[in-house]
């Protein structure tokens, strides 16, 4: 899961570098803007993504963050041979070891075939569920053209919220494999990653405590749009509250006034392009 | 990269450093833009402040000859000035992006300076004589009283202390919405190309109130956004090509005499992306940060964040040479994503003889590419080393297992200190080094 919290954490910095933008001098940077937007993107599939838990997710992942993780050959080995496949664009009709996260519109193809891991992860397991159930629905908003950036990640966190409302009827009529070891060896990685350095260590930590939040963050009950907003609002600030350690502080203030910004304007980043 | 003869092997020595010694950098100070002028005889440098400061080298003289051709600061002034747009409440930066020289013509020195919004035609000449005897006002200049005058006489030159003037010429503004990230003197020294995010303006010389748009990719509707001009460079020699490059890591070449409006481009250069090696940040470390042509015009030199590649210009599949500047950063790509320095814009050089690239990376470390023998070496720029010429030792990071000594391990690296600047003189191993708010000189001891 740690992907998923990194994943959001990169999305919830990359908001608070646009909302920094606007306040620089010398006005809004086209260039850099559209960087962290491309990043914005990329962090919001991969976290929108999660139930692909499969083996080509995770190998998909790993090669994604593959240097950021260190993978270890005899790791590398316990991928499916075809991911490389996943990064590229095109789509596949084959669900399972095709999936890929990049595109919006696989999330409604790969709803009833999804690969999760070993059951020691039995939380990611429910959420991955819920989430699988609830993803048609959202996928459909969410698969609009992708200029509406900003919209998706609001949107992000209510899949969850919105999954985790939904009764298990619908998760019961999932088929999931027990899961592999690949999410064992994403820990694994992790582990290997606060040995070596500072920075890394600081990111283990957000992400158990983030992980922690996420799932307080879902418990939030919502029923509508315009519920969203708030669950969206309030899963910034219980970045905020919960997390002691506070390492990440500034990007999450900075995601809180991104946030509150995002509340007042729907579609920030388009209106910046286009204040142009 | 030491040794003796045999091409192109350089001795690097420390030749002088220039500006301030305090820790605390003023914002105003930091350099942003290092050019020398098509002689090498002058060195400009320009800063956040948007000041230029000119250095000319010294006449090597057999009276010292241990100066060995020193640059001495020539000429000061302010080019630009912080600006406010009303309409869009905003503030323009007086930074200087970019100078480029314009070749010697008469006595006086002419350079072209850009912020994000302006570019301007300065004129830098020498005054060493002055008027004196007028007849309507004095020596300081007050009219004299007309019944004191009796007889006329005829003014008469005399010699005066040196004094380098820079006088603005002509002030190229209004043509560019987005921020200017290049200029560059085309060979027919008439014209000149300025572009920024998303287009490209030509430019004639004596000509401000009007430009050409010869390059536009702003897509109808801005949220289809995909990408942006990053640099644009004129042919050293064909003066009707030119490259831009892009933040998708793409450059192309346009050739004028195909169409006004070239968005289509003659050739595109394009290194297929290896798919191993995707991360969240892929697409920003290919984004290229400067784009230069190699003196012969035959190749070209794209930087992007973590390497240096060159190009034939006769092959648009992949580059003839890559070298890598810091891959050691590639595990650290979140990070430096979180403190922005993923975003910093690296330039490149070439030597005088194309056989050498030269390009900057962060702890104040520069490293030199020799194409010929393929060897590489990373020196650093810092006061230590600052003894007159004293020979650089080459510098070496630790990317893993056990630290030897004179290493430094990559969590040391002081990602504040970065070399975005460098130049190299166009006939002879002196290259200037831009470090945050103070510039280097080092010359090639054999030199």
């Amino acid at each position: 899961m740690e992907y998923k919290v990194e994943a959001h954490r990169i999305m919830s910095i990359s908001l608070g570098k646009i909302y920094n933008s606007r306040v620089q001098r010398g006005g809004i940077k086209l260039h850099k803007n559209l960087l962290v937007s491309l990043v914005l993107r990329s962090a919001r599939q991969v976290y929108l993504s999660d139930y692909y838990s499969g083996a080509c997710l995770n190998a998909a992942q790993s090669e994604r963050e593959g240097n950021e993780w260190d993978i270890t050959d005899s790791e590398r080995e316990k991928f499916p041979p075809s991911t490389t496949e996943c990064d590229r664009i095109e789509s596949s009709e084959e669900p399972q070891q095709n999936e890929r996260p990049e595109k919006e519109r696989e999330y409604r193809e790969n709803d009833d075939e999804v690969k999760s891991d070993q059951a020691d992860c039995t939380s990611t397991l429910q959420q991955e569920q819920k989430q699988n159930s609830s993803l048609d629905s959202v996928a459909k908003v969410s698969s609009e053209t992708p200029p509406e950036t900003i919209d998706e990640p609001k949107e992000s966190p209510s899949v969850s919220t919105v999954a985790e409302s939904d009764s298990s009827p619908e998760a019961d009529g999932e088929s999931h494999q027990p899961p592999k070891t690949h999410v064992c060896s994403n820990r694994k990685r992790s582990a290997e990653k606060t040995e070596s350095g500072d920075l890394p260590q600081k990111r283990t930590k957000v992400a158990s405590s983030n992980a922690k939040e996420d799932e307080e963050a879902e418990e939030m009950d919502t029923s509508n749009v315009s519920n969203l907003i708030t669950i969206f609002g309030s899963s910034f600030s219980g970045l905020l509250s919960k997390d002691g350690a506070k390492p990440e502080s500034e990007a999450e203030d900075s995601g809180q006034i991104c946030c509150d910004q995002m509340l007042k304007n729907l579609n920030p980043w388009s209106t910046a392009i286009v204040a142009f | 990269m030491a040794g003796v003869g045999g091409g192109n092997d350089f001795q690097w020595c420390f030749s002088q450093v220039k500006g301030a010694i305090d820790e605390d950098v003023a914002e105003a100070d930091i350099i942003s833009t290092v050019e020398f002028n098509y002689s090498g005889e002058l060195l400009a440098t320009g800063d956040k402040g948007g000041r230029v400061v000119i250095f000319q080298r010294e006449q090597e003289s057999k009276n010292r000859p241990l100066s060995r051709g020193e640059y001495n600061v020539y000429s000061t002034f302010q080019s630009h000035e912080p600006e406010f747009d009303y309409l869009k409440s905003l503030e323009i930066e007086e930074k200087i992006n970019k100078i480029r020289w314009l070749p010697q013509q008469n006595a006086a020195h002419f350079l072209l300076s850009a912020n994000d919004k302006t570019i301007k035609l300065w004129k830098i000449s020498e005054r060493d004589k002055r008027a004196e005897g007028y007849n309507l006002k004095d020596e300081d200049g007050r009219l004299r009283d007309q019944f004191r005058i009796t007889t006329l006489r005829v003014p008469v030159l005399m010699p005066m202390d040196l004094m380098v003037e820079a006088s603005p010429r002509r002030i190229f503004a209004n043509a560019h919405t987005y921020h200017i990230n290049s200029i560059s003197v085309n060979s027919d020294y008439e014209t000149y190309l300025s572009a920024d995010d998303l287009r490209i303006n030509l430019w004639h010389l004596e000509i401000t109130d009007r430009s050409f748009n010869i390059v536009d990719i702003k897509p109808a509707n801005m949220e289809e956004l995909t990408e942006v001009i990053t640099a644009a460079e004129c042919h050293p020699h064909q003066c009707n090509v030119f490259v831009y490059s892009s933040s998708k890591g793409t450059i192309r070449l346009c050739d004028m005499r195909s169409a006004a409006l070239c968005d289509r481009h003659s050739k595109f250069f394009e290194e297929p992306e290896d798919p191993s090696s995707r991360s969240f940040f892929s697409e920003i470390i290919s984004s290229i940060s400067d784009v230069k042509f190699s003196h012969s015009g035959r190749y070209m030199m794209t930087r992007d964040y973590l390497s240096v590649k060159v190009w034939d210009l006769n092959m648009e599949n992949r580059p003839v040479e890559t070298y890598q500047v810091h891959e050691y950063l590639r595990s650290k790509l979140c990070s430096l994503y979180e403190n922005d320095c993923i975003f910093d814009k690296f330039e490149c050089c070439w030597s005088g003889s194309d056989s050498a690239i030269m390009t900057g990376s962060y702890n104040n470390f520069f490293r030199m590419f020799d194409r010929n023998t393929r060897r590489d070496i990373t020196l650093e720029a810092s006061r230590e080393n600052s003894k007159p010429r004293a020979m650089l030792k080459p510098r070496k990071v630790c990317t893993g297992g056990k630290r030897k000594k004179d290493e430094i391990s990559v969590d040391s690296l002081d990602f504040n200190k970065k070399i975005l600047h460098t130049a190299w003189h166009p006939k002879e191993n002196v290259i200037a080094v831009a470090a945050t708010n103070n510039l280097y000189i080092f010359q090639d001891k054999i030199n």
